[in-house]
């Protein structure tokens, strides 16, 4: 009896102590993920580059400034960024990070996952409408409109895989996925491929969008957060970098096999996120941004694949692929 | 059964007493009543959906109509719950919505007497299980919200929009009729019960019968194809009326197709895919065109289609769980369905509400001609954002609940293993998501559009004075979709009972039980999101409690001479998206162009038409036209002609009746 309240107490400590790794991993590996992405820009462009912790300097010296705020705007403007901020990290608390646990897992996780991240951009949108200026407007409709298309192949990646594996949270799917055999490396391949997009689409990066673009007419991302400074850029600029680290996460839960132990796969998380963010560093070099015309036919090619995906999922679990 | 009649006659009472009383006090005059016809409605309503019984009671009229069966079941326990307390806020609303109409010679006591008619035969609707007698409620329910519809009758387009919405119900009402018909003949009998049998024999006999009431019911509910007196009507009509015909009186049109639902024991799969079909189409088209709106009313009313669409989503995934044999599946589905009939009322009526705020105080329902609204009237700006998040289905309010609980049901459905269950539900869950993903971009776009950014036009009126009626009306509305959005587990615990009505053989099972803890734990997630977010603000306000936050203009890129017309308009923000579905939409575009160095003038005018409407209903009325113009001899106009009809037709009858002697 005694022994085995010890054995819960152990556990409960173990996971409390996963929860706050999990939310440690969540909150610093985004400045790195940043960081590399840069160092690996400088390195296409022969410069030495800024060091990978540059980012934290850059938000701790956000956080240290004053604000100043649009006389146009109203209430939203002040609290946008923040809901926004705690929408993506609250996201973040629901997909496994360290040893495949995920601090919040239930049934149908996912869904929340989706619909969190929908209500932080429902804030980002109006928070930049809020401010009148035409640049981010043309920022905030662009933004809606492809995160628009690329909603669906996210959910039809996660049904998929509902009924490939017949588990519904994140956690067990992952679980599931890596436990598994050769066949659902290709549905494990289109799915990845699916997310990938899906990052650069929600991260706003090339060849959707151009973050280090210096014309306010060509860009997503960066132009609604013009009017932004001090500490709610520096909300919005870690936020931003969360939600890419979120996908390459998910990704890197793709890949990664079967337990392992937390020091092993927590290393092997931080390699395959940081091989992601030199797969994104260099198409940034080496890709030119797409026409803004051309985008939306770069974001179906998400759909397309999760459908193939979805075709794969059918013949595995219909066509004997077994 | 008497309590609920006490109740009806309290209404009624206050209907006839606002003929009568002073016209400043019509409207409270009928809130107070109906007030207290809702708590007497409440008492049996309430008793029934907790603890599952039902009351059955019997009125006895001669022929033709004969003996009219009620019944309070769950089901119709749910909807007159619903009806009566959504009115009795919509008729509060309406306290502080008719004071400007005062003293100018409009029909105030007529217009109060068609309100209390129309929830009055609203709750009958719920309870009659009657044929003919359903028939006469149904009709008298179409024709007193027709009045109430064309309040502002010296607009012509208000007319206009009305004959519509009244030729629009009686072509729903004739297809009911056919259906009934059909039903009562093969009977013998008109009541509902007897249908029963006759549903249950032959599948295809009832697939026809299903798709007949489906046809019927769906022009009141507002499903594609039959949608088009919606986004008509709704814009005509107060906003008080469209509130409460959007929140409750198209659902009446649902609660037919799940009263037929509950004559069906097991649908056939054919139905549960027709279903699930058309209601995906009515969502995805309902929100295309919502998104395409500048007229806030109009958008509301297209959106309107588009929760129509979830809920029938719910009702196909409930269909299909039916028809194989799926008991979780179904009750999953109905009662995302029908928590979803009770959201969309809550949030539909706090979005027309505040709509109808803002026309009263502005005088326009164009969202191009409105902005900064948000710092002039924040406690509505602060509503309708409630409203808007909602309804656009995220959390933390109502909207996430019940779509939540349509996505358990669909994933729950691939333990049916079979490949078409699985790839139409796929569809569903990517048509679903994709629709929550543009309710998002509408509403941010409303929303903005109304509320954010500077003023396109100079607001004269005293802008912030709210009558408290109103604005207790739409606190109350947007409590309720905080509650639902914050504790779901108790809200499913309550739908238990009318879902049962549909699924015949739940009892409360370990998959429900396990779902209910899913709840609970989404709920504490909320909360602690909630959390969270309160978290970071207060570390940003030590933050900043310090430093300077000063004040200044809006980055203008180096541009000095900017001004409010320059911001992004509601069009140019939906644009890129709307240029993606053209393909689905008819857009006549009058366009001056700017030519040569000295341009003179230019111009563009652009003219939403509804496709359905264009390519669907114009050929089909002008076939109908031309075919009956062939017999328009017959119609000459010559009274003596006319008597010589009469005369002939006696004549032949008398023959026949004699030759058939």
């Amino acid at each position: 009896m005694d022994n085995a309240g010890e054995l819960s107490s152990t556990r409960k400590e173990r996971s409390m102590l996963l929860a706050i790794l999990n939310i440690l991993f969540l909150l610093i590996v985004p400045f790195l993920f940043i960081g590399i992405i840069n160092r690996t820009k400088a390195f296409w462009a022969g410069r030495r580059g800024a060091p990978v912790i540059q980012p934290i300097y850059d938000f701790i010296k956000l956080i240290n400034k004053g604000e100043v705020i649009s006389t146009t705007s109203s209430y939203i403007f002040k609290v946008y960024p923040v809901i926004t901020y705690a929408s993506i990290i609250f996201a973040g608390l629901l997909i496994p990070i360290i040893s495949h646990k995920s601090v919040l897992d239930f049934k149908l996780n996912f869904i929340l996952f989706a619909y969190i991240l929908a209500f932080g951009k429902f804030f980002a949108l109006i928070g930049a409408m809020d401010t009148g200026s035409s640049f981010e407007g043309i920022g905030a409709s662009r933004e809606v409109t492809f995160s628009t298309i690329a909603e669906p192949a996210f959910f039809i990646v996660i049904a998929s895989f509902v009924a490939l594996t017949g588990n519904y949270s994140f956690q067990d799917i992952f679980l599931f996925l890596q436990k598994s055999n050769t066949f659902v490396y290709l549905i494990t391949v289109l799915s990845a491929v699916t997310f990938f997009i899906i990052l650069l689409v929600e991260g706003s990066r090339v060849p959707v969008d151009d973050p280090n673009t210096h014309l306010e007419l060509t860009m997503i991302h960066e132009v609604m957060v013009l009017d932004n400074s001090g500490p709610d850029l520096a909300f919005i600029c870690h936020g931003a970098a969360i939600k890419m680290t979120i996908f390459a996460i998910l990704i890197a839960n793709l890949l990664l096999p079967e337990r392992i132990g937390i020091i092993y796969s927590s290393l092997l998380l931080l390699v395959i996120i940081s091989a992601i963010s030199i797969v994104i560093g260099t198409i940034e070099s080496l890709v030119a941004r797409l026409r803004m015309t051309h985008v939306p036919q770069f974001i179906f090619i998400s759909i397309s694949v999760s459908l193939i995906m979805l075709s794969a999922t059918l013949l595995f679990i219909y066509g004997g692929a077994k | 059964m008497i309590i609920f009649f006490l109740g009806i006659s309290f209404i009624l009472a206050g209907g006839f007493g606002a003929l009568l009383i002073n016209e400043k006090e019509k409207a409270r005059c009928l809130a107070i009543f109906s007030g207290i016809g809702t708590f007497f409605i409440l008492v049996p309503a309430i008793k029934v959906l907790v603890s599952g019984i039902t009351i059955t009671s019997t009125i006895k009229f001669t022929y033709p109509i004969g003996n009219v069966s009620l019944i309070i079941d769950p089901l119709s326990a749910f909807f007159l719950s619903l009806i009566s307390i959504m009115s009795f806020i919509g008729i509060i609303y309406s306290i502080g919505y008719i004071k400007p109409y005062l003293h100018k010679r409009m029909a105030i006591s007529s217009h109060y007497f068609f309100l209390s008619i129309l929830v009055i035969s609203m709750l009958l609707v719920c309870i009659v299980q009657n044929a003919l007698a359903f028939l006469v409620v149904w009709e008298i329910m179409a024709i007193s919200s027709f009045f109430l519809v064309i309040f502002e009758s010296e607009k012509k387009e208000v007319i206009h929009a009305g004959i519509n919405y009244i030729i629009n119900m009686h072509i729903g009402l004739f297809i009911l009729m056919v259906g009934f018909l059909i039903l009562s003949i093969n009977a013998g009998n008109v009541d509902f019960s007897s249908f029963k049998v006759l549903l249950n024999t032959n599948t295809s006999f009832t697939n026809t019968m299903f798709i007949i009431f489906f046809l019927g019911f769906g022009v009141k509910a507002g499903f594609f194809p039959v949608h088009t007196w919606l986004p008509r009507a709704h814009p005509a009509a107060p906003s008080h009326i469209s509130g409460m015909m959007s929140g409750i009186m198209i659902k009446t049109g649902i609660y037919g197709i799940l009263r037929i639902l509950t004559l069906i024991n097991k649908p056939s799969l054919t139905l549960s895919y027709f279903v699930l079909m058309i209601s995906i189409i009515s969502a995805v088209y309902g929100i295309i065109y919502a998104i395409r709106q500048n007229d806030i009313k109009k958008m509301l009313a297209y959106c309107s289609i588009e929760n129509i669409g979830i809920i029938g989503i719910g009702i196909g995934i409930g269909m299909l769980g039916l028809s194989y044999n799926n008991n979780i599946v179904a009750i999953m589905g109905f009662s995302g369905s029908i928590l979803h009939i009770l959201n969309h009322s809550i949030f539909k009526g706090l979005l027309f509400y505040g709509a109808g705020f803002i026309y009263q105080k502005t005088h326009t329902k164009n969202m191009e001609h409105l902005g900064g609204l948000a710092k002039k009237m924040p406690a509505v700006s602060l509503l309708f954002l409630i409203g808007s998040i909602a309804i656009s289905g995220l959390p933390p309010f109502n909207g996430f609940i019940s779509e939540f609980i349509i996505y358990n049901g669909m994933f729950q459905s691939f333990l049916v293993r079979n490949p078409f269950i699985l790839v139409t539900v796929i569809i569903s869950v990517a048509s679903l998501a994709l629709v929550g993903a543009m309710a998002l971009l509408c509403f941010t776009k409303a929303f903005s559009a109304i509320f954010l950014g500077n003023a396109k036009n100079t607001y004269t009126e005293s802008i912030n004075d709210m009558s408290p009626a109103m604005l207790v009306s739409m606190v109350v509305l947007a409590i309720f979709t905080l509650l639902i959005g914050l504790f779901p587990q108790y809200v499913f615990k309550l739908l238990i009972n009318p879902v049962s009505v549909l699924v015949p053989s739940y009892h409360f099972s370990v998959e429900s039980l396990n779902f209910v803890s899913t709840l609970s734990t989404l709920s504490w997630c909320i909360m602690a999101f909630i959390i969270i977010a309160g978290l970071i603000y207060l570390i940003r306000y030590l933050l900043l409690k310090q430093r300077s936050v000063y004040q200044y203009k809006t980055w203008d890129c180096g541009y000095q001479a900017g001004n409010n017309r320059m911001q992004y308009t509601s069009s140019s923000y939906a644009d890129p998206f709307l240029s993606l579905t053209k393909p689905l939409v008819h857009n006549e575009v009058e366009l001056t162009r700017i030519e040569g160095f000295f341009p003179q003038e230019a111009s563009m005018k652009t003219h939403n038409h509804d496709v359905v409407e264009i390519y669907l209903l114009k050929p089909a009325f002008k076939g109908i036209k031309s075919l009956l113009n062939l017999f328009s001899w017959v119609q000459s106009g010559d009274t003596q002609l006319y008597i010589f009809y009469g005369l002939t037709s006696l004549v032949a009858t008398l023959l026949w009746i004699m030759l058939a002697n």
